[in-house]
C-alpha cells in the first residue's frame, strides 16, 4: 500500500498503463544530404504542430481555455524563427535534426533558467516537453496516447504534462497515480474537473508498476494499492459503487433552494480561484461565488497584470454568474503566497508581516488598477470587493475612500459600474473578530476565513508538525471567535458569510447555522452535500447543541459531542 | 538599413508578455529586424531570443532594420518600446 495525496476524491479498479517521459535513444550521425535532413526536420514539425493544435481543442472543449494556452505556447516556441534559424544551421552543417534540437533546446532551456523571473524558468519547463515530444516524432516512438487507453485503466505517471492530459476520455480511466504535484497541481485540479478518482504525490509510483498489473485507487484517503488481493479488489468495488450511490443521492439536492430543516433559507456559495472555475460552482449547483481568489492573476504573470487583463478576468466570472453574487477578494499576497517580481523581501515573520491589505494599501498606484477593474467589471454582473487579513478600521476606510475617488473619475469620465458596489471584510485575525462590532459599521458585508482565523487564535502555524494539533476550528477559541463575529454581523444588519473549509464541515454545519450565519461558501464538488447536512438541522436543535458545545472546556469534548451528533 | 536606440520603460524588462507582443508584431514585416543590446545582436521576430537575452528595464536598445517595409517597421518598434507596450 502507498501513501500519497488525495487530489480528486472516489475509488477506482483497473490495470496499470504507464505514460513514461523517458528520452527515445537516438545515434547521432553525420549528415550529407542536409536538404533532405530540415526536410525530415520540417516534417516533424508539421506532425507536432498538427498533433498539438488537436490537443489544444480537444482540451479548450475538456477541461477548459486556460490549459489549452499552454498548447498553443508550444506550437509558437516551437515554430519560433530564432529557434528554427539555429537548428536549421546546425542541420545544413552536417548535424542530424534530433541532435540539433535536442542541443538548440538545451540551450534556450539553460539559458531561461538562469533568468531572475520565475515566469522565463518556467518555459525552460515547456522547451523540455517539447523537445522530448519532437524526439519521439523524429525517432518514431510511438507517443502513449492517453485517448487510446482501454476501459477500465489507472493512468501512473510522473506527472501529467498538458500534453498527456488533453487526451484523457474519461469514461475509460478509473484513477490516475502520479509522483508529483499537490490538491491544487494541474493534474488534481484536471482530475477533480473529470471527476476521476486521483492520488498524488507517491515518490517513485512509475519504476514500481508496469503496465497491465492491477491497482485500487482511493482519492479520499491518498491511497493506492499494487497488486490488491482478491478481497481487496472486492472491497474497493464496493466502496467504489458506495461513493456512486451517495453521489447519486445528493443529486437530489439538484436545483434545490438551501433551506435547513425548518424552512429558514440561507445562501451556498462557492469557491473559486480563476473565472472559468465558476462554470463548475454553477454546474454544482452553487447559488453565487463567496470567494474568488486573484491570485492567479498575479502568480501566472511576469508582471503586474493590466487593469484590462484584470478586468477581463473579473467581467468573464461576473457574466459566468449571470447577474447572482460574486464576491472577489483582492490581491492576498505575502505569507506563504509569494509574487516573485513584486519584489517582497524575505521576512522573518511572513504570516504577521507585509501582506494582503497592507501591501495593497502601501502600494496604491497598483491597488488602484485593481480596483478599477472591478469597479469597470461590476456593470457586468453582481460584484462585492472583499478586503483581506483587516485588523483595524482605518483600513477599510481607506479601501472605501479609494473606491469612491474611482467612482468620481467613472462618473466623470462616463464609465458604467454598479453604484451599490459593497466593500466587505474577510474576518480572518483575532484583532478583526474582537472589534467585528465596529468593523460592521463600516462594512458592507463580512466573510469568516476559518483558516487563518484559526491559524491566528490559536497562534499555530499548521504546517510545523509539533503544533499541528492545536490548528482546529473546534477550539472553544476559535467557536467563541465566530459566534461573536457572527452576532455582531447580524446585529449591525449586514451579511455574514464563511469561506474557510469549515464551511462545508459536516460537523460544524448546525453550530452555523445557530449562530445565525447568512452565507456558506465551500468548494464546488461540496455544495450539494452541505446543502444536504444544512437541510437536516432545525434552528432549535442548533441552538440546543451550540449550547452544549459552547459549555465544554476542551478542544476533544467539542469534537466528541460534535460527532456524536453528526447528521 | 534605418536604425534608432530606445531606451526600455517596463518594470520588468522585456520578459514574456512584451517580448512575445513585440516578436508578434514584427514577423508582421517583412524587413530584416535586429535588437542590438549590450553588445549582442538579435532578431527581434524571435521571442526566444528576446527573452533568453533578458533586456531589463532602463537597458538602451538599438533596433535595425532592413527592407522594403523598413521605415514602417521602425516606427512600430520603437513605438511599442518606447511606451512600455502599453503597461
Amino acid at each position: 500500500m502507498y501513501r500519497g495525496i488525495g487530489g480528486s476524491a472516489g475509488y477506482g479498479v483497473g490495470k496499470a498503463v504507464v505514460i513514461s517521459d523517458v528520452k527515445p535513444e537516438y545515434v547521432v550521425r553525420t549528415i550529407t544530404d542536409t536538404d533532405a535532413e530540415i526536410k525530415r526536420y520540417e516534417d516533424a514539425v508539421a506532425v507536432f504542430t498538427e498533433k498539438t493544435r488537436r490537443m489544444a481543442d480537444a482540451m479548450k472543449e475538456r477541461v477548459g481555455e486556460h490549459n489549452a494556452e499552454i498548447l498553443e505556447g508550444h506550437i509558437l516556441l516551437l515554430n519560433d524563427p530564432g529557434m528554427e534559424e539555429i537548428i536549421k544551421g546546425t542541420i545544413s552543417g552536417g548535424t542530424c535534426a534530433e541532435s540539433a534540437l535536442e542541443s538548440a533546446c538545451d540551450m534556450f532551456s539553460s539559458m531561461f533558467m538562469m533568468a531572475d523571473d520565475e515566469l522565463t524558468k518556467q518555459r525552460a519547463t515547456d522547451v523540455a516537453d517539447i523537445k522530448l515530444r519532437m524526439l519521439k516524432i523524429l525517432t518514431g516512438v510511438p507517443d502513449t496516447n492517453v485517448a487510446d487507453v482501454p476501459a477500465g485503466t489507472i493512468l501512473v505517471a510522473r506527472d501529467l504534462t498538458p500534453s498527456m492530459t488533453a487526451g484523457i476520455i474519461k469514461e475509460n480511466v478509473e484513477g490516475i497515480i502520479t509522483e508529483v504535484g499537490g490538491k491544487t497541481s494541474h493534474s488534481a485540479i484536471l482530475a477533480r474537473a473529470l471527476e476521476i478518482p486521483a492520488v498524488l504525490s507517491i515518490d517513485g509510483i512509475v519504476d514500481k508498476v508496469t503496465d497491465g498489473m492491477n491497482i485500487a485507487v482511493d482519492g479520499n484517503n491518498g491511497i493506492c494499492i499494487i497488486d490488491p488481493t482478491v478481497e481487496e479488489i472486492a472491497e474497493y468495488v464496493g466502496k467504489k459503487r458506495e461513493w456512486l450511490v451517495q453521489k447519486e443521492t445528493l443529486k437530489v439536492f439538484m436545483g434545490k433552494e438551501t433551506v435547513t430543516a425548518d424552512g429558514k433559507a440561507v445562501s451556498l456559495y462557492g469557491n473559486i480561484g480563476k473565472p472559468e472555475d465558476a462554470e463548475q460552482v454553477k454546474s454544482c449547483d452553487g447559488e453565487g461565488i463567496g470567494l474568488f481568489r486573484t491570485e492567479f492573476l498575479f502568480m501566472g504573470a511576469s508582471q503586474l497584470p493590466s487593469e484590462d487583463q484584470q478586468f477581463e478576468a473579473y467581467r468573464k466570472a461576473a457574466e459566468i454568474m449571470e447577474g447572482k453574487e460574486v464576491i472577489i477578494r483582492t490581491l492576498d499576497v505575502g505569507g506563504d503566497k509569494d509574487i516573485p517580481y513584486l519584489g517582497l523581501a524575505k521576512e522573518d515573520n511572513p504570516f504577521l508581516g507585509f501582506r494582503a491589505v497592507r501591501y495593497c494599501l502601501a502600494n496604491e498606484a497598483s491597488y488602484r488598477v485593481q480596483l478599477r477593474a472591478l469597479l469597470r467589471a461590476s456593470a457586468y454582473g453582481h460584484i462585492k470587493i472583499m478586503v483581506p487579513l483587516v485588523t483595524c478600521v482605518d483600513e477599510i476606510r481607506a479601501v472605501k475612500a479609494m473606491v469612491e475617488v474611482i467612482k468620481k473619475e467613472f462618473d466623470a469620465a462616463g464609465i458604467p459600474y454598479d453604484k451599490d458596489i459593497q466593500v466587505g471584510v474577510m474576518i480572518e485575525t483575532p484583532a478583526a473578530a474582537l472589534i467585528a462590532d465596529l468593523l460592521a459599521k463600516e462594512a458592507d458585508f463580512f466573510s469568516i476565513g476559518t483558516n487563518d482565523l484559526t491559524q491566528y487564535t490559536m497562534a499555530v502555524d499548521r504546517g510545523n508538525a509539533k503544533v499541528a494539533y492545536l490548528y482546529s476550528a473546534y477550539n472553544p477559541a476559535v467557536l467563541r471567535s465566530m459566534k461573536y463575529i457572527i452576532e455582531s454581523a447580524n446585529k449591525a444588519g449586514i451579511m455574514v458569510g464563511m469561506c474557510g473549509e469549515a464551511a462545508a464541515d459536516p460537523l460544524l454545519i448546525p453550530l452555523l447555522i445557530s449562530f445565525g450565519l447568512n452565507e456558506f461558501s465551500v468548494s464546488a464538488t461540496s455544495v450539494l452535500a452541505t446543502r444536504a447536512v444544512i437541510n437536516k438541522w432545525t434552528k432549535e436543535e442548533a441552538d440546543l447543541l451550540a449550547e452544549k458545545a459552547l459549555s465544554l472546556a476542551t478542544e476533544k469534548e467539542v469534537m466528541e459531542l460534535l460527532k456524536s451528533s453528526v447528521r | 538599413m534605418v536604425s534608432q536606440t530606445v531606451k526600455v520603460i517596463n518594470a520588468q524588462g522585456l520578459h514574456m508578455r512584451p517580448a512575445g507582443v513585440l516578436a508578434k508584431e514584427m514577423t508582421k514585416f517583412k524587413s530584416a529586424i535586429t535588437l542590438e543590446t549590450a553588445g549582442k545582436k538579435i532578431n527581434a521576430k524571435s521571442v526566444m531570443l528576446i527573452i533568453a537575452a533578458c533586456i531589463k528595464c532602463g537597458a538602451e536598445v538599438t533596433v535595425e532594420c532592413e527592407g522594403e517595409d523598413e521605415k514602417e517597421a521602425l516606427a512600430k518598434a520603437v513605438e511599442l518600446i518606447e511606451s512600455g507596450f502599453g503597461e
